[in-house]
């Protein structure tokens, strides 16, 4: 990589975190590379680059989680090693983790001050702890509720979680491992000030993002990670998101291609009156009524946590609910997943960790469920090795997963990477209905436009999608239709071609809604 | 010829001490024998001629003998747990199954007339479906009425020495003999011996069908994968399609059924007589757990740790009487083995490797056992 323009100058005192010649090798994989980072206090620093770039690797590295197999890390001049995170955190350290790292059966207080709890007598003083814990939250404009069960938080608010946990820690250097991805926009921007308040009290941000808009948004200064190296360091002030994208990709992406729309056909899912009771009795999905149709896709928007998630499970069969459903003209209202997804589902969960993977199984394994009763793998419930085998390398192929081999276990993927061998796994069923839930969460831009490729080409083909986001471009960009969910309520039907972010997010936000014409938007109101 | 080929050679005998090394089973066992040296010398006694005593009292004569016929139900019950853990079906009653179906399998070979190759076949048929139906009870239980398996599979078990020992006493009680005991298995309904080592019962070849079907059933077939993707994540697995709630059942029917061969084998193979108590006092089954968890549920180590085990508990037996070192020693030896194993001690974590190592480790299901 050759960048003639001279490296951003850093002043006399040395920066407040440097890495120098960073190396890390996975089985298969060199993740980091030679890698040189250095940091100056006080600045919102902006690491970018795509999936695989090795990105999170860096992070666990500066966060002690594994030691670099070279190279070196100093905070404040001083050389430091760390041998695990609590070492990182004794520096002053602070990350919010891409993935979550919460205890489900502990309350939100309790993660936050876990290990720094407030103690009296001896014993932990669990209101001390809930009222720090709120006062913190709503210091930083972070809405949670601190005595809840983290297990029953949706991902939206344990984010935010997370970044309380490294703000209660009163961290120096703060690391944020994309933490936007799961944020609205209206959340985004009051992390942004967050981020910019923490800054101006002298704390330095390390911000891991690939949203090029939210590091021109916020960042000093920014490096680009490909491959595994450090390509590019330059001041946000004087570059260009178009010059950001090609120190990533070395070449330039369409931002924002919109998929022709295409003339749908019969119904392939039919939802019908469908209720999820939560567990408070209250309904967390209320009466949900529409149809997907062969070649198109609905868009389902709606801030985390307004019924999105239960609906799709409810639908995929992982939840009960009342109402019913039906698959490619299969009534399914009472079968169990195995039958919807003969009936014709294939499904991109949410959570790609816990539900999409096995994390202790190989990419092979991974690759191989839903498929393995399939003549294409073998017979009479006996595998044919080779085609297994074949299997896996076929689907690595041809998404391009970037995995060591096909018996490395899913650990060691990326979050880009093991996203597109959940997406090549469900998409290679071939099925005529596909849920896509936040399908390109967390990805960087070339792998967000091959998926949305990939979903596009999977329509045009005649497949029905349903599509469930927090990214309203992606709603915007791919859908046909688009189905707003409010407090459990599908409160809206909107055409992208005439509404823009704007008008979505007052629907989102309960602003506005469009009902009084029967039970909500759909096809089959009358149900 | 040359220094190259040489050279590759060690390179690879020390590549394969490494892996050796940090493997978390193979330290452990050289950990244990190590901490079982320090003991025997810091006692005074002379740990080579303890060592040597007790490998020659496991693998030669009719050590070797004892060796085979006690790995028979410790192999068998570790393969009992193992098919359950490895679904995530955490079945504790591998013992209840085993003394149930062990009781059922005696009675059919003692009342029922026939020839041998007619009663022995029935009498591990009918031991093998009353130890299936008696783990029905925590498999329904966990899957109809969401009571967990590990709870009441673990009860259950002093319910089987209960019910046995009561249908032990009275109704089947043989009142010739001054035991609480069923009457002998006649001569004709015994599990005939191999010429083997001077005789090892024939049921070796059953634990060692057992063992090589458990692998291929992992290696090869869609059973094995589902509930091994099961075991690693349910919800991963529910989210597939995969119907966990037979699966469980099926499971549990699978470690009864074995618990129930090997009950009965235990009887009509080795005791000949059904005595109240006597299944349990042995401890096999819960030898077989520790054998499974030494083996991480792997068809094939558990035929080597069944046998080491084997091994450690006759040869321990001879170590005191030719060495002077109490057969202790060698259940030191058993506990210091498991809590490495369990506490996963291994080198390779003493110079904190990445994770993903050891992730990579338990990275197995289709095509690799």
């Amino acid at each position: 990589m050759t960048d003639d323009r001279p490296r951003p100058e850093l002043p006399g005192r040395p920066p407040a975190l440097e890495l120098r010649g960073i190396t890390k090798r996975f089985p298969g994989v060199v993740a980091n590379d030679a890698v040189n980072l250095a940091v100056r206090a006080g600045d919102i620093h902006a690491v970018v680059g795509e999936n695989g770039a090795g990105k999170t690797t860096l992070m666990s590295i500066l966060y002690g989680l594994f030691p670099p197999d070279e190279g070196e890390i100093f905070i404040g001049g001083e050389r430091v090693r760390f041998n695990s995170a609590l070492d990182a955190i004794r520096s002053g350290m602070g990350m919010v983790h891409q993935a979550f790292r919460l205890f489900p059966t502990l309350s939100v207080a309790d993660n936050v001050v876990f290990r720094e709890e407030p103690t009296r007598k001896m014993l932990i003083d669990r209101a001390a702890a809930v009222r720090s814990v709120r006062e913190l939250a709503e210091h930083y404009e972070l809405a949670v509720d601190p005595r809840a069960l983290a297990e029953t938080q949706p991902v939206g608010v344990l984010q935010r979680v997370e970044i309380l946990k490294a703000l209660y820690r009163d961290a120096q250097i703060l690391i944020l491992d994309e933490p936007t991805a799961v944020l609205t926009p209206q959340e985004r921007d009051r992390l942004f000030a967050v981020i910019r308040r923490l800054r101006d009290s002298g704390r330095t941000i390390l911000f891991v993002t690939h949203k090029l808009g939210e590091v021109m948004a916020v960042s000093d200064r920014v490096t680009v990670l490909r491959n595994g190296r450090a390509v590019a360091d330059l001041l946000t002030a004087e570059t260009s998101p178009e010059e950001i994208t090609l120190h990533m990709t070395g070449r330039t992406v369409d931002l924002n291609r919109r998929a022709a729309p295409r003339q749908p056909g019969n119904p392939v899912l039919t939802v019908s009156n469908l209720t999820v009771t939560g567990e408070h009795g209250r309904p967390v999905v209320d009466g949900a009524d529409f149809a997907v149709r062969a070649g198109e896709i609905v868009g389902v928007a709606g801030v985390a946590g307004n019924g999105q998630t239960e609906l799709i499970e409810a639908i995929a069969g992982l939840r009960e609910a009342a109402g019913e459903v039906t698959i490619n003209g299969v009534d399914v209202t009472a079968a169990g997943v195995g039958e919807r997804r003969r009936a014709g589902l294939a499904y991109v969960p949410e959570d790609r960790h816990r539900v999409g993977s096995s994390h202790r199984a190989s990419v092979s394994d991974n690759l191989l469920l839903g498929h393995q009763r399939n003549p294409e793998t073998g017979r009479r419930g006996w595998f044919n090795l080779r085609r297994v085998r074949d299997h896996a390398r076929r689907l690595i192929k041809t998404f391009d997963i970037k995995a060591g081999g096909i018996k490395n276990a899913v650990s060691t993927l990326s979050g880009g990477n093991l996203q597109k061998l959940v997406v090549a796994r469900e998409i290679s069923h071939n099925a005529p209905l596909l849920i896509a839930e936040q399908p390109t969460r967390g990805l960087d831009i070339a792998a967000i436009e091959y998926i949305h490729g990939r979903l596009v080409s999977f329509r045009d083909e005649g497949g029905a999608v349903l599509l469930v986001s927090a990214e309203l471009s992606e709603v915007l960009a791919l859908s046909s239709r688009i189905l707003v969910m409010f407090e459990g309520r599908i409160t809206a039907e909107l055409d992208p071609e005439t509404v823009d972010e704007p008008e979505i997010g007052l629907y989102m936000t309960g602003a506005r809604r469009e009902e009084g014409d029967g039970g909500g938007a759909g096809e089959n109101s009358g149900g | 010829m040359g220094a190259a080929p040489g050279r590759t050679a060690v390179d690879k005998t020390r590549e394969l001490l490494r892996k050796a090394w940090s493997n978390p089973v193979w330290f452990s066992v050289v950990f244990a024998l190590t901490t079982g040296l320090a003991i025997v010398l810091l006692t005074g006694g002379n740990p080579l001629l303890a060592y040597g005593e007790m490998f020659r009292g496991a693998a030669t004569g009719s050590g070797l003998r004892g060796t085979l016929n006690q790995a028979i139900p410790v192999i068998g019950m570790a393969l009992a747990v193992s098919v359950a853990f490895r679904a995530g079906v955490i079945n504790l009653g591998g013992e209840g199954q085993m003394v149930i179906g062990g009781l059922a399998g005696s009675l059919v070979a003692i009342y029922l007339p026939g020839p041998g190759p007619v009663v022995v076949p029935a009498a591990m048929a009918a031991g093998a479906v009353t130890g299936m139906a008696w783990a029905m009870l925590p498999a329904f239980g966990q899957t109809r009425l969401r009571l967990p398996i590990l709870i009441t599979s673990l009860l259950l078990n002093y319910v089987a020495r209960s019910i046995t020992g009561y249908l032990v006493r009275f109704p089947f009680l043989d009142d010739g003999v001054t035991l609480t005991s069923t009457r002998p298995v006649p001569e004709t309904a015994r599990i005939p011996k191999t010429p083997l080592a001077g005789g090892v019962s024939l049921s070796l070849i059953m634990v060692l069908l057992l063992g090589g079907l458990a692998w291929l059933i992992y290696r090869r077939t869609v059973v094995g994968y589902e509930t091994q993707m099961a075991g690693l994540n349910g919800r991963f697995a529910r989210y597939g399609g995969i119907q966990v709630e037979r699966q469980t059942v099926g499971v549990m029917a699978a470690a009864g059924a074995m618990g129930g061969l090997i009950g009965t084998h235990l009887i009509i193979g080795d005791a000949y007589r059904f005595i109240d108590g006597e299944l349990v006092l042995t401890g096999v089954a819960w030898t077989g757990l520790l054998v499974a968890l030494l083996a991480a549920n792997r068809p094939v180590f558990i035929l080597i740790a069944g046998l080491l085990f084997a091994g450690l508990q006759i040869g321990g037996q001879a170590m005191q009487r030719n060495a002077g070192v109490s057969w202790r020693l060698a259940q030191v030896l058993q506990a210091v083995v498991i809590v490495a194993v369990a506490s996963r001690l291994s080198l390779s974590r003493w110079k904190r490797r990445p994770r993903s190592a050891e992730a990579e480790s338990e990275a197995t299901a289709v095509g690799e056992v």
